[in-house]
């Protein structure tokens, strides 16, 4: 880069002149930082923005702009490549502060010096981009879900690599009869018409289809993806869709429940019965008399803990299929809960009106002549239901998580060189005191069965799973992500769903697999940081090996070379900054963020001394959710203490904990990490960084006993994004909780 | 205004109700509302006919009132009695929905040379005095308001169950809370107490016919309005008033209370408010518990 | 009426689809979704054996004499607030009532015997007879189908409310009230009690 040219712009309007003395701004720019600063009444209107670009043509490389909050306006204050600098003197200072106040100029004027003193340590970023990125997508499965996929990736112009590991295409609806309904009135069973998407998928020559095939390992990264099938060829693809569906849940497991009784059959056994035609009885009559047991296996801690949610619906389908049959048929469903989420509602009354019988209770036993009983619990008493010629068992899905056919690898094998567990509790350099037990997790079991992918990557083969085995996701921002970037799961093996909502999650799953891959070649970040050209850079003459970075990475994005220093794969890289958190000797850092980047601000803040009156809490904000929901606290024009000082981090994982003692070291009173939820029911966009922040913290207390500070003056808070109402009062307890210690003894040291 | 419609007193005009019926033509006839008695009408079944009869026969009574009404003319029939408007009201909408209702009715009916072609609309006298005269109307014919008297609403049950917010029955009041009543109230100058049991049930024909099965739901009832601070309770429903009257005393003896509060037709309050006479108009003296000290009082 | 099944087992439908079929409002009851807003909603549904959300379930448990022989169906007082509320539109007080109808023509034991029924018939008689319903009339004949003297008793206990209905005007000792042209009346039951028994042979 050649000579720094810092150009500063206040914008006085939206009431800012009004509320602050824009003199005391201007000074503390040209004073402290040697930097002529312009002033305008509308600085985001034309006349403004000309004046920057006209500057930026006359040498300037990089903007300071102090007017709102950094998330508005990114349109109008865009100069790339010149990066532009934002301090927020709106949002954050006089919509939540009173006008005319010391404290508010003060919180103004703090604001401003903390990007002037952050604006040398940062630079607009180079992209990585190297060599060729394939900009196909393979996808995993061909079975409703898969085909759809393909169907799609190829209707967005792209080539898609259909690997299938049957010998034919179409998956469990080839032998299903009808399909849940999905047109309205939803309110019948309807043709399967497989074969007709099958061969829409065959006839479409984007789409290569290799049939019998698995993946035996998957190197790379989002672009380039190297993909080894079982025959052994090696395919390029630049993303992957997972669509490997769903089996049933054991049912050798449900002696309970009387499988092994001849004519107690699975709900996917009944299914294959319907579509061969009239389902027969022990006798070999048509079947006259039905019982469905619902929850056969699901819904019980014993077995599966989770509802399926299709398994209703696909009762009442099969009952109405015998009735259409046989309307003098005898159907029983037997629930505990009948499920029937959204439009299902239509087929429940369809069937109550066909005249499905619907006892709720538990089934106790069966009996070898099919009797069977029940704790009914709407007429409150034990029945026996008698006369039956055949018994349901409405199995639960278990997620195609693993290749149940493959021999299972797990953590800690060859591949792994043994050492690193990624789920295990993390030891934080630097800091003193035992490092506390790792907080109780539920199982994380990988289930039984092959890695599906047997990724070449540090962390492992899998990808992370949840408790219940379904691939880790954040679930509610981002459905179709796993915790490995490029590679997005959708239908059945995403969570229990029937074929409507599976060709729905298999468009939302392409959708993503293609920003994957365009992303990939543009050196560009995904969400959600899209458009963020910067990537981790490692300072290997500094790095000690200590694999903190590889483990600590909630993608997995960080490998070793061969000298097991950190190989990071920059497309496989979401940006959050964890790795930074977590470097004990801080050698990592992006072009645009690093631990400097965060200290220098921290410290270009001024700190009243204590007789004065007037503390500073230091409040690091995640600005996925902790940031707009202050700024919409602002909006709101929410009020909270004016001797506060917010610092944007890219998440609570990205934050040393040199930032901490740093800010207790120049007089901080106290230092509040404002983030999302960790967890099992995890709110983090970043899916691990909030957890790693709470896990950092947790070492802190010993440290700051050592430097005879309280352990209470540094605290953890959750803020979601609709916390506007919630965060000022948060932040004011704090505060209040601080002033409650006293002072800070580090001050003016 | 001036409107004819056809009228259906019912048998309580008769007897326990005569004064509800008194009181509601005098009040009609200052609205403007001229009554035109069904010709030789009959009745309805009310809530017990069908049990010995079954439902044909039960429906055939409506059915000739019915006919009786519609040979008269097209006007709508108009009931101030709950079992009546719901029976009347009822069949009238089974012989237009169902074609085997209205054949069965028409079959029974030609054994008299009668039919009835399901043509009418059958109306409960409240919906006719909220929909076509309305509320500032009937306030506008007081003269004597009656200042200072607290008034619970009773409406009861069938007079806006099932029907008060369907497309034929008027949409006119809502099922859970009808205003109607404390706008009447109102209208008289009288003062409506809050009152959340304007629908509560008093036991119908059941209170009729085993008393014992039913004294606690009347007992709720005048619990709140004594609560509230009503003087008198004011319905619409010719047995809830009779009921509710009759079986204070029973109530008192059952629970240890000592109620004795009048119960009144909403007609009744209206009549007196419009300076009508007390008695030939309102009927006041036909009361076992005796409304006319509280009336006076606010007058 | 057709003969009424009797159920062999526990959810034997036989008993279900005849009420589904013959019963008034039976047509919807197989959409009971036994939420139990009908038995929360009932003003008398503590004195019942069972609540209506409960009796249907029996129906379709094929529990027959407990059905037609509770005393539900002869509590509804008829304020129709489960008609109302009931989010599957099943006309609750119809179909009590017309099980009721169905245990008097069984002859389920008591049936017959219930002060409903005793009641019924009287109200019938002189909604038959007159054309009109006649208070004194009605009432007198309910209770001295009790008998003599158990009616007797009846009667004096309520003779304090007679006396009272008398002065004030709402109850006449004179001859009944009754519609000038009964003998129509009579003519158009008579076919209708025809068309009844009809249908209920037909079905």
């Amino acid at each position: 880069m050649s000579e720094r040219k810092t150009g500063v712009y206040l914008c006085s309007g939206c009431g800012i002149g009004e509320a602050v003395p824009m003199a005391a701004l201007e000074g503390v720019a040209r004073t402290e930082y040697k930097l002529e600063p312009k002033t305008h009444a509308c600085l985001c209107g034309d006349e403004g923005v000309e004046m920057i670009r006209a500057d930026i043509a006359a040498g300037v490389n990089q903007v300071v702009v102090a007017a709102c909050s950094a998330r508005v306006m990114t349109d109008r204050f865009a100069f790339e490549p010149v990066l532009t600098l934002r301090a927020d003197l709106r949002e954050k200072v006089i919509w939540s502060h009173p006008a005319g106040d010391e404290d508010t100029a003060a919180l103004a004027e703090d604001s401003l010096r903390m990007a002037l003193a952050a604006a040398p340590k940062v630079k607009f970023p180079e992209p990585w981009i190297e060599g060729d990125y394939s900009q196909r997508i393979a996808v995993l499965g061909g079975g409703v879900t898969g085909l759809n996929a393909a169907r799609e990736a190829a209707a967005l112009g792209h080539d898609v690599l259909l690997i299938e590991r049957s010998d034919r295409l179409g998956g469990r609806a080839r032998d299903a009869s009808l399909r849940l309904p999905h047109r309205p009135p939803y309110d019948k069973p309807e043709a399967n018409h497989i074969e007709d998407l099958v061969a829409a998928v065959t006839a479409e020559p984007r789409i290569v289809v290799r049939l019998g095939a698995t993946v035996t390992r998957t190197g790379g990264m989002p672009g380039k993806f190297a993909v080894t099938l079982s025959d052994g060829s090696v395919e390029d693809v630049g993303a992957i869709v997972i669509a490997t569906g769903w089996r049933p849940y054991d049912a050798g497991k449900l002696g309970h429940l009387g499988y092994g009784v001849p004519g107690v059959v699975t709900n996917v056994q009944f299914e294959a019965m319907l579509k061969a035609g009239a389902p027969k009885a022990a006798s070999g009559k048509p079947v006259k008399s039905v019982a469905f047991v619902q929850c056969a296996g699901s819904r019980d801690p014993e077995h599966l803990p989770y509802c399926s949610s299709t398994c209703c619906a696909t009762s009442l389908k099969q009952a109405l299929e015998l009735l259409q049959a046989d309307p003098a048929a005898n159907c029983y469903v037997l629930y505990e809960e009948l499920r029937t989420p959204g439009v299902a509602e239509e087929l429940y009354r369809a069937a109550q009106r066909a005249g499905v019988i619907f006892i709720k209770g538990k089934v106790k036993g069966v009996d070898a002549d099919l009797t069977v009983h029940v704790a009914d619990a709407l007429v409150q008493q034990d029945v026996p239901l008698k006369g039956l010629d055949m018994v349901v068992l409405a199995t639960g899905m278990v997620p195609n998580s693993t290749d149940p056919d493959a021999a299972p690898v797990e953590y800690g094998a060859d591949l792994l060189k043994g050492d690193v567990d990624p789920e295990a509790a993390i030891k934080v350099a630097g800091f003193c005191g035992e490092a506390p037990a790792a907080p109780e997790r539920r199982a994380q079991a990988v289930p039984p069965g092959g890695p599906l992918l047997n990724l070449q990557y540090r962390q492992g083969p899998h990808l992370p799973v949840l408790h219940d085995g379904f691939a880790d996701s954040h679930y509610i921002c981002f459905p179709y992500e796993t915790r490995r970037t490029g590679i997005y799961t959708c239908g059945p093996v995403r969570r229990p769903m029937d074929w409507a909502e599976a060709e729905e999650d298999a468009q939302g799953a392409v959708l993503k697999a293609v920003q994957a891959v365009r992303a990939a070649a543009a050196g560009s970040a995904l969400h959600p940081r899209v458009g963020d050209l910067s990537f981790p850079k490692i300072g290997l003459n500094q790095c000690t090996k200590c694999r903190r970075c590889t483990v600590e990475c909630p993608f997995g994005a960080i490998d070793e070379d061969e000298k097991e220093y950190p190989q990071v794969n920059p497309t496989r890289c979401r940006r959050c900054g964890t790795c930074m958190g977590a470097c004990p000797v801080r050698t990592i850092s992006f072009d645009n963020y690093s631990v400097e980047y965060l200290t220098t601000q921290i410290k270009a803040v001024k700190i009243p001394d204590e007789f004065s009156g007037k503390p500073r809490i230091l409040v690091i904000a995640c600005e996925n959710d902790a940031v707009p929901a202050l700024d919409q606290a602002g909006i709101k024009r929410n009020s909270w203490s004016a001797h506060v000082r917010v610092l944007p981090v890219r998440c609570l994982g990205s934050v040393s904990l040199l930032c901490i003692s740093d800010a207790l070291s120049v007089g901080y009173d106290g230092v509040m990490l404002m983030g999302c939820k960790p967890g099992d029911d995890y709110q983090c966009h970043f899916v691990k960084g909030s957890a790693m922040a709470a896990e950092r913290l947790s070492k802190v207390g010993e440290t700051l006993k050592s430097m005879m500070l309280e352990p209470e003056r540094v605290v953890q808070v959750d803020a979601s994004i609709a916390d506007a109402d919630r965060l000022p009062g948060v932040i004011d307890g704090f505060v209040e909780q601080i002033m409650g210690i006293g002072f800070n003894p580090f001050k003016g040291f | 205004m001036s409107k004819t419609l056809s009228y259906y007193p019912g048998c309580s005009s008769q007897a326990t109700g005569v004064h509800l019926d008194k009181s509601l033509r005098a009040v009609l006839g200052k609205v403007g509302i001229e009554c035109r008695e069904i010709e030789d009408w009959n009745c309805c079944g009310a809530s017990v006919g069908h049990i010995c009869a079954g439902h044909v026969p039960v429906a055939a009574l409506s059915g000739r009132n019915l006919a009786q009404a519609r040979a008269a003319g097209p006007e709508d029939v108009m009931t101030p009695c709950a079992a009546c408007y719901l029976n009347t009201h009822a069949t009238n909408e089974a012989i237009r929905d169902n074609p085997g209702v209205a054949a069965d009715v028409n079959e029974a009916l030609g054994a008299a040379g009668k039919s009835y072609d399901g043509s009418l609309l059958v109306r409960h006298a409240c919906e006719v005095l909220v929909n076509d005269v309305g509320v500032a109307a009937i306030q506008a014919q007081v003269t004597r308001p009656l200042a200072g008297l607290k008034v619970a609403g009773w409406v009861g049950c069938q007079t806006v169950r099932p029907f008060a917010d369907t497309e034929r029955g008027g949409k006119w009041t809502t099922y859970d809370d009808p205003a109607f009543l404390d706008d009447f109230t109102r209208a008289a100058g009288a003062e409506p107490v809050p009152f959340t049991g304007k629908t509560r049930c008093c036991g119908g024909s059941v209170a009729v016919i085993s008393p014992d099965k039913t004294l606690h739901l009347m007992k709720d009832i005048l619990d709140e309005a004594k609560a509230a601070g009503a003087e008198v309770i004011s319905t619409p429903c010719p047995l809830c008033q009779t009921n509710l009257e009759m079986y204070q005393p029973a109530v008192n003896e059952r629970f240890g209370t000592d109620f004795n509060i009048p119960v009144v037709f909403y007609s009744q309050l209206l009549a007196v408010a419009m300076g009508l006479d007390a008695s030939a108009d309102a009927g006041l003296d036909q009361h076992l518990i005796t409304p006319e000290p509280v009336l006076s009082r606010a007058k | 009426m057709s003969h009424v099944p009797t159920p062999t087992q526990t959810y034997d439908l036989s008993f279900a689809r005849w009420v589904y079929g013959h019963v008034d409002g039976g047509d919807r009851l197989a959409l009971c979704m036994q939420c139990g807003t009908c038995s929360g909603s009932c003003p008398l549904g503590p004195q019942m054996d069972f609540g209506p959300r409960k009796l249907f379930m029996m129906i379709r448990a094929g529990l027959k004499d407990q059905v037609l022989g509770s005393n539900t169906i002869w509590n509804c007082v008829s304020c129709y607030n489960c008609v109302v509320r009931c989010p599957r539109q099943v006309p609750v007080k119809h179909i009590l009532q017309s099980l009721a109808t169905v245990a008097v023509r069984e002859g389920y034991p008591g049936a017959r015997e219930t002060d409903n029924a005793r009641f019924a018939k009287a109200f019938w008689w002189s909604a038959a007879k007159y054309g009109r319903t006649d208070e004194r009339l009605v009432t007198a004949k309910f209770y001295f189908s009790y008998g003599l003297s158990k009616g007797y008793r009846k009667s004096m206990a309520n003779l304090a409310i007679a006396k009272g209905m008398v002065k004030a005007r709402r109850m006449h000792l004179g001859l009944p009230h009754k519609c000038k042209n009964a003998g129509e009346l009579k003519l158009i039951l008579a076919r209708a009690a025809e068309i009844e028994a009809r249908h209920g042979d037909a079905s």
